[in-house]
């Protein structure tokens, strides 16, 4: 199976990546937290994540982790993601990246605000 | 249920998708939808479910789709017939035969659609509409000389027809082709058919010259209807022939003709104008007036090749000089085997110079008028007593057969080639719907050489030969009639 293209980062994987920055999260929690850190805009559904998940998963940007002491009875096992340190550092220059065209954008004249 | 539907719909996915992260995505969905209660929260999931299936599914088949190009190039098939799965595995047992199942239906159902064709007669009356353009139309155009010559307020279809295959150009011949591919699975109703009895039975009645024979017909006619003859009838033209033969079969009256016409008849006949004449005039002009070729052969033999016997009103001039140029001929080839007919009055034009008093010509349109005798002799002609020869084919038409068999019958000429078409083209023409019409002779024409003429028989020339082969025997005749001389 040929690799799944992250170059450019596509922004929901770039999502993912930061909304597993602070803590280990399943599948549904991956996607409450990308909805809360854009406002709702981003609601990832199963075939969206997943698939973005298997690809940063094959570029072990993120990996799997064994949480199965924390299975409660009667429920299913769940997986949950951890960002690995390839993973944190393309978050940190993808936001750099950002941050960058947030500056041309502000010298530019088309946001206004404070410089970042 | 919802569950159970998404359930289903994870089967759009990859197989190998659906292993690694079905149980999760099953799981995301029955997470969403537990804490996602009420209908706007559950209308907003199933809206971000179906965007997630249109985007993602597409996706994932196009990672299989690259992986299987891959594949398919390592390793060539030795030209064994083979195809393609998006899966990554081999196909089931059971969905082969259900794709083989699925198939072998729809193939079958497609079939039998393709047989039963009668649901779409709009396509083709809108098709037929969209050629039938102005002045290209049969019966669309009336000629000055029709006007004048006393044939009447509607159009002769012979002389219609004749200038549609002078004047139409060749696209329109594709046109009509691909026309009638369509038209030709189009099948006749009984309402239709209904339709064109009693549009034959009142035309009959009202324009018949001769009455009594009408309502015999009328009445064979309605027989014909009662005791079913029509019903199994559903091709057009097999019809408009059926009618034609029973027309005949009854009032032993070959002029009478139904005739079937693929393009839209229109209502009525439009009006020669101006401008409709000037554009005849220009392309006959163009044409030559269809005089294709004059020339002298070899032995002094004349030979005059017309396709077309066009109004004297517009070629009245080229007529006579063609005539003239071939006035010093020891012998004349008259070539008609492209002439597909035309004007009454053109064949009497070019007839005046063959005789050398005035001669009784036959017109199958109409009893015998002042204009039924050549002017016979024609100052200065010298044609009157050289020997005459006339070339036919099977698509001499018309017109040109009204040539052939007066000649024949006068003995005047020898007719060379094959039987002509046999059309007389004698009936005034009649719209009885979008589709047909018919032909009704209105006075009794006077045949001085026999009962019938060329109707449906066509001429049968006095040399057989093939077509292609008429001009050499022809020249061959005359070279041994003038050495003998």
């Amino acid at each position: 199976m040929p690799k799944r293209k992250l170059d450019p980062l596509p922004s929901v994987a770039f999502q993912i990546l930061l909304s597993l920055a602070n803590d280990d999260l399943h599948g549904y929690g991956i996607m409450r937290q990308v909805a809360d850190q854009t406002g709702d805009r981003m609601r990832l559904g199963p075939g969206t994540l997943y698939s973005s998940i298997q690809a940063l998963l094959e570029e072990r940007l993120i990996e799997e982790v064994d949480r199965s002491e924390n299975a409660e009875p009667g429920h299913e096992r769940r997986r949950y993601y951890r960002l690995t340190s390839a993973g944190r550092k393309l978050a940190r220059s993808e936001a750099e990246r950002l941050a960058d065209t947030l500056r041309v954008a502000r010298a530019r004249k088309i946001l206004r605000g404070d410089y970042v | 249920m919802s569950e159970k539907i998404y359930a289903l719909l994870m089967y759009l996915y990859p197989s190998h998708f659906r292993k690694a992260y079905g149980n999760e995505a099953m799981q995301l969905f029955r997470d969403r939808a537990c804490d996602e209660k009420g209908f706007f929260p559950e209308l907003r999931l199933w809206l971000d479910l179906l965007a997630d299936l249109a985007i993602s599914v597409p996706r994932e088949y196009s990672y299989i789709q690259s992986k299987l190009i891959g594949a398919s190039v390592q390793q060539p098939l030795d030209g064994l017939p083979s195809f393609h799965v998006l899966e990554g595995e081999s196909p089931r047992f059971g969905a082969v035969l259900f794709g083989g199942v699925l198939s072998l239906t729809s193939l079958s159902i497609f079939s039998v659609l393709f047989n039963h064709p009668g649901e779409y007669r709009p396509l083709r009356t809108e098709a037929a509409k969209t050629l039938s353009s102005g002045h290209l139309h049969p019966s669309a155009f009336r000629s000055p000389a029709a006007q004048r010559s006393g044939y009447g307020e509607k159009e002769r279809i012979g002389s219609s027809l004749s200038q549609l295959s002078a004047q139409r150009p060749p696209s329109q011949d594709t046109a009509s082709v691909l026309i009638q591919t369509i038209a030709d699975d189009m099948r006749l109703d009984a309402v239709e058919r209904q339709r064109v009895i009693h549009g034959v039975i009142a035309n009959l009645k009202e324009h018949y010259f001769d009455r009594d024979v009408a309502q015999k017909t009328v009445d064979a006619l309605l027989a014909y209807e009662k005791s079913g003859d029509y019903d199994a009838v559903t091709d057009e033209r097999a019809f408009a022939d059926l009618l034609t033969r029973q027309l005949r079969d009854v009032s032993h009256d070959m002029h009478l003709i139904v005739e079937y016409s693929r393009d839209t008849l229109p209502e009525h006949v439009p009006e020669q104008t101006p401008e409709s004449l000037a554009r005849f005039r220009k392309a006959m002009e163009q044409e030559n007036c269809m005089f294709k070729k004059v020339e002298i052969l070899p032995h002094n033999i004349g030979y005059l090749k017309l396709n077309f016997f066009p109004d004297t009103s517009v070629c009245e001039s080229t007529a006579t000089t063609a005539m003239t140029s071939l006035n010093h001929a020891d012998a004349i080839i008259f070539d008609l085997r492209d002439n597909t007919g035309g004007f009454s009055d053109m064949v009497l034009l070019i007839a005046n110079y063959l005789f050398d008093h005035p001669e009784y010509m036959y017109n199958p349109r109409g009893a015998p008028t002042e204009e039924s005798w050549t002017r016979s002799p024609v100052p200065g002609s010298r044609l009157a007593d050289k020997p005459v020869y006339v070339l036919t084919s099977a698509s001499t038409w018309s017109g040109a057969e009204q040539f052939s068999y007066n000649l024949k019958m006068l003995k005047r000429a020898t007719l060379v080639g094959e039987t002509t078409r046999g059309g007389t083209h004698a009936g005034v023409f009649h719209r009885i719907d979008d589709h047909f019409g018919m032909g009704i002779p209105e006075t009794r024409a006077i045949n001085p050489f026999s009962k019938t003429d060329w109707e449906g028989t066509g001429v049968e020339p006095d040399v057989k030969v093939k077509a292609a082969e008429a001009l050499e025997t022809a020249q061959k005749l005359a070279e041994r009639k003038l050495h003998k001389k």
